[in-house]
């Protein structure tokens, strides 16, 4: 059998001018330019072109912090590629349709080496990378991998480019290794000389299918990277416009855009901005952030519509725009089946409520609405706990704390934030009418192990004009007397 | 013109009306009852009140059963429907906080959660504690408070969306002086969100147009922990004022 190596290569290494290897110091330049045929030609020959690009420190990430990572990548390589897939630890782009744009791999290298280094910098890993381009796929991750940062153009070469790559590139189990070695066999070469049944048989088809899909002669179905939705669309007005309101047609017809576009790809969005433009002024946003992902255009419309009833504007609005800054999938809402049914208990769903408090979160701003729970504690101040209605798993979250026991005395209603320091005068309390206790004491020592150490009798008192207060003497101290709730 | 004259002239205002058809009825009914010269006031009230074909038109405390029981029996027998409404707006009127007024709608607030519908507290005057609310036997799952220090027209505003909103069973607020134009607008979202508005407020006007005002008297010190006069100054439907006594702090735990 004759070996493919060499014979071809070799004799065009001395054509220097001709030979494209990437800059990189290690790079041990195997392979090589189209002979001075045509790059018209050389298309025809091989349609594609492969560039590869392997990051072996991903190895020590967890699985899906590597796709995180990759995915991140593969956005960055976006910029010189149409067709990026996925493969273990590795990218590979098709680049020959965008090989005559940018005039040549080198260029190509060029623009993305730097940002992709940034980007695995800023992820915490080394900047390094290998990369190889080859007419096929496996072709060009083998290269890649060898740490052979080489070019192979033909795929005529490609045959001999792979043969001096090491066995160990390929990846295979240990057993299977060990039976390469004992064969004799070093480089793909060796391989390459052996028969192709008797391969099968060996090393199973799994094996045979890679180098075949390396030289080509198999199909190489990828992965490819599908870029995250992104919906940005702008207006400029035709004219300054100075009352917010005036761009609500606008902005409707905007999130008409939107909801069509959020229903081709059955998506619903969960968080848009608003941005106004002003002349030499820096733009006005407006932040809508959805309970619940929604694609309805009269629900979008109607938080817009409260968003702007107090908002002021410091500058006449010249551009109106809306980006999507966050998707969701698509969840449709179903209805029981037995509605009518007397016995069914009335399905309040929660819909209705969510609406009203994304409307008071986009008048009131911040987390207007909060949620009570009790806590185990003896301390009255600390036995009732607000939280923000909107924290995820609020509600798990009040489900368990619900059964607290909660102290078996009577306990006001209101609780004031500050206890109020009450009066004695003639050996009578005062609030604002003199107070009469009505039942007491009840003790209340605890937080000895903080700095507030609480040590507090609490009475059940009656104000002169009808209130029923809950108030404490201290126990340490000067002893003073302060009304801390209301029997409301 | 004649043929336009006569019909108006014809009729008469409501309230005789109403009369003139009781007494039809009693004259039906009445015949072999009872001679009428003979009759005193309280069996003829007897009798009206039996008759469910009876439109009592100017009173109609403790008639009908339309409304949502409030808990209290002397309570209900002064409202009509004998109890709360089911929706609209409602104001309770206290000379200041913590004289019973939440007390007087802890059963209701119990129903409420029980229908798996929500509280709404909008900007309370003092922190709500929870514990208490465990200890009235209200889930505070149910239980949203806007926060205390909202601006008097978001208040109403939030006020306003939460009536219209289906699953909120009751909106409590805080306001003193709202003018009647306001009023009518919450009393209109209240209409259409099928909700009860509760309003409360340190000092009664006249002429406030909600269909429920209620008030909380002082009582003097000598009268016991527990027991309040409650007036029902207007109901849609009731015709006087009426008061009765009630014990508020029977549904919490009792001090003793």
């Amino acid at each position: 059998m004759e070996d493919p190596d060499s014979s071809k290569q070799l004799p065009l290494l001395a054509h220097s001018a001709r030979i494209v290897a990437l800059p990189r110091p290690v790079a041990r330049v195997a392979a090589v330019v189209p002979e001075s045929a045509a790059p018209v030609t050389t298309l025809k020959a091989s349609p594609s072109l492969w560039y590869a690009l392997v990051f072996p420190q991903l190895a020590e990430q967890t699985p899906s912090r590597q796709q995180q990572i990759l995915e991140q990548l593969a956005g960055l390589a976006q910029a010189v590629s149409a067709t990026i897939s996925f493969h273990p630890h590795a990218l590979v782009c098709e680049v020959r349709s965008s090989l005559n744009y940018f005039g040549g791999i080198e260029v190509i290298h060029d623009r993305i080496k730097s940002t992709l280094s940034e980007q695995l910098i800023a992820c915490g890993l080394s900047g390094d990378f290998l990369y190889s381009a080859s007419p096929t796929v496996s072709g060009s991750l083998l290269l890649a991998r060898s740490g052979q940062n080489c070019l192979v153009y033909r795929h005529e070469n490609l045959r001999s480019a792979l043969g001096q790559l090491p066995t160990s590139v390929l990846e295979l189990n240990k057993e299977q290794n060990r039976r390469l070695y004992n064969m004799g066999i070093r480089y793909l070469r060796d391989i390459w000389r052996l028969p192709g049944d008797g391969l099968r048989k060996r090393f199973g088809s799994d094996f045979v299918n890679l180098l075949h899909k390396a030289l080509g002669s198999a199909p190489e179905p990828t992965r490819n990277y599908l870029p995250p939705p992104a919906f940005l669309t702008s207006y400029d007005l035709p004219y300054e416009v100075e009352l917010v309101e005036r761009i609500l047609p606008v902005a409707d017809e905007m999130l008409a855009q939107l909801c069509d576009f959020l229903r081709r790809r059955d998506l619903s969005a969960s968080h848009l901005v608003f941005s106004l433009s002003h002349e030499k002024r820096s733009s006005t946003k407006i932040a809508i952030g959805l309970r619940q992902p929604s694609r309805s255009r009269e629900h979008l419309s109607m938080l817009l519509e409260t968003h702007i009833a107090n908002l002021s504007v410091p500058a006449p609005i010249v551009a109106v725009s809306l980006e999507v800054k966050k998707f969701d999938a698509f969840m449709s809402h179903s209805d029981h089946l037995l509605l009518d049914n007397g016995a069914v208990k009335p399905g309040y769903t929660d819909r209705h409520l969510d609406t009203f408090i994304e409307q008071l979160q986009a008048r009131l701003g911040g987390n207007p609405v909060k949620s009570i729970a009790t806590v185990a504690e003896h301390c009255p101040e600390y036995a009732c706990e607000q939280r923000d209605y909107n924290e995820s798993g609020t509600r798990g979250g009040i489900r368990r704390t619900a059964d607290n026991p909660v102290a078996s005395n009577p306990r006001p209603l209101w609780l004031l934030s500050e206890p109020v320091q009450l009066v004695v005068r003639n050996g009578k309390l005062y609030h604002r009418k003199p107070i009469t206790l009505v039942n007491g004491p009840e003790r209340i020592e605890t937080r000895w192990w903080s700095d507030g150490d609480i040590r507090r009798d609490y009475y059940v008192a009656r104000e002169d004009n009808g209130s029923r207060l809950w108030i404490f003497r201290e126990k340490t101290g000067a002893q003073h007397w302060y009304l801390h709730g209301f029997f409301a | 013109m004649n043929m336009h004259r006569t019909p108006s002239q014809g009729l008469k205002p409501t309230a005789d009306k109403a009369y003139s058809d009781a007494a039809r009825i009693g004259n039906d009914t009445g015949a072999d009852v009872a001679p009428t010269d003979n009759v005193t006031a309280e069996p003829i009230d007897r009798l009206l009140y039996r008759n469910p074909n009876l439109w009592r038109g100017c009173d109609l405390a403790g008639q009908g059963n339309h409304g949502r029981s409030t808990g209290f029996p002397q309570l209900d027998a002064i409202l009509p429907g004998q109890g709360w409404p089911s929706k609209g707006l409602m104001e309770i009127i206290t000379p200041h906080w913590g004289m019973g007024e939440l007390q007087l709608l802890v059963p209701l607030m119990r129903s409420v959660v029980e229908q798996g519908q929500w509280i709404l507290w909008i900007s309370p005057p003092y922190l709500l504690y929870a514990p208490a609310l465990v200890q009235a036997g209200i889930n505070t799952e149910q239980v949203l408070v806007v926060k205390l220090d909202t601006s008097c027209k978001d208040a109403l505003w939030s006020m306003e969306k939460a009536l219209q909103t289906e699953n909120c069973g009751l909106v409590l607020a805080w306001q003193n002086w709202l003018p009647s134009k306001v009023l009518r607008r919450l009393q209109l979202a209240a209409d259409t969100g099928n909700t009860l508005g509760v309003l409360f407020k340190h000092h009664d006007s006249e002429h406030s147009p909600s269909p429920i005002r209620l008030k909380i008297k002082d009582s003097p010190v000598s009268q016991g922990f527990n027991e309040a006069d409650i007036t029902v100054i207007k109901a849609r439907g009731n015709f006087r004022p009426l008061t009765t006594r009630l014990k508020l702090y029977q549904h919490a735990r009792q001090p003793a």
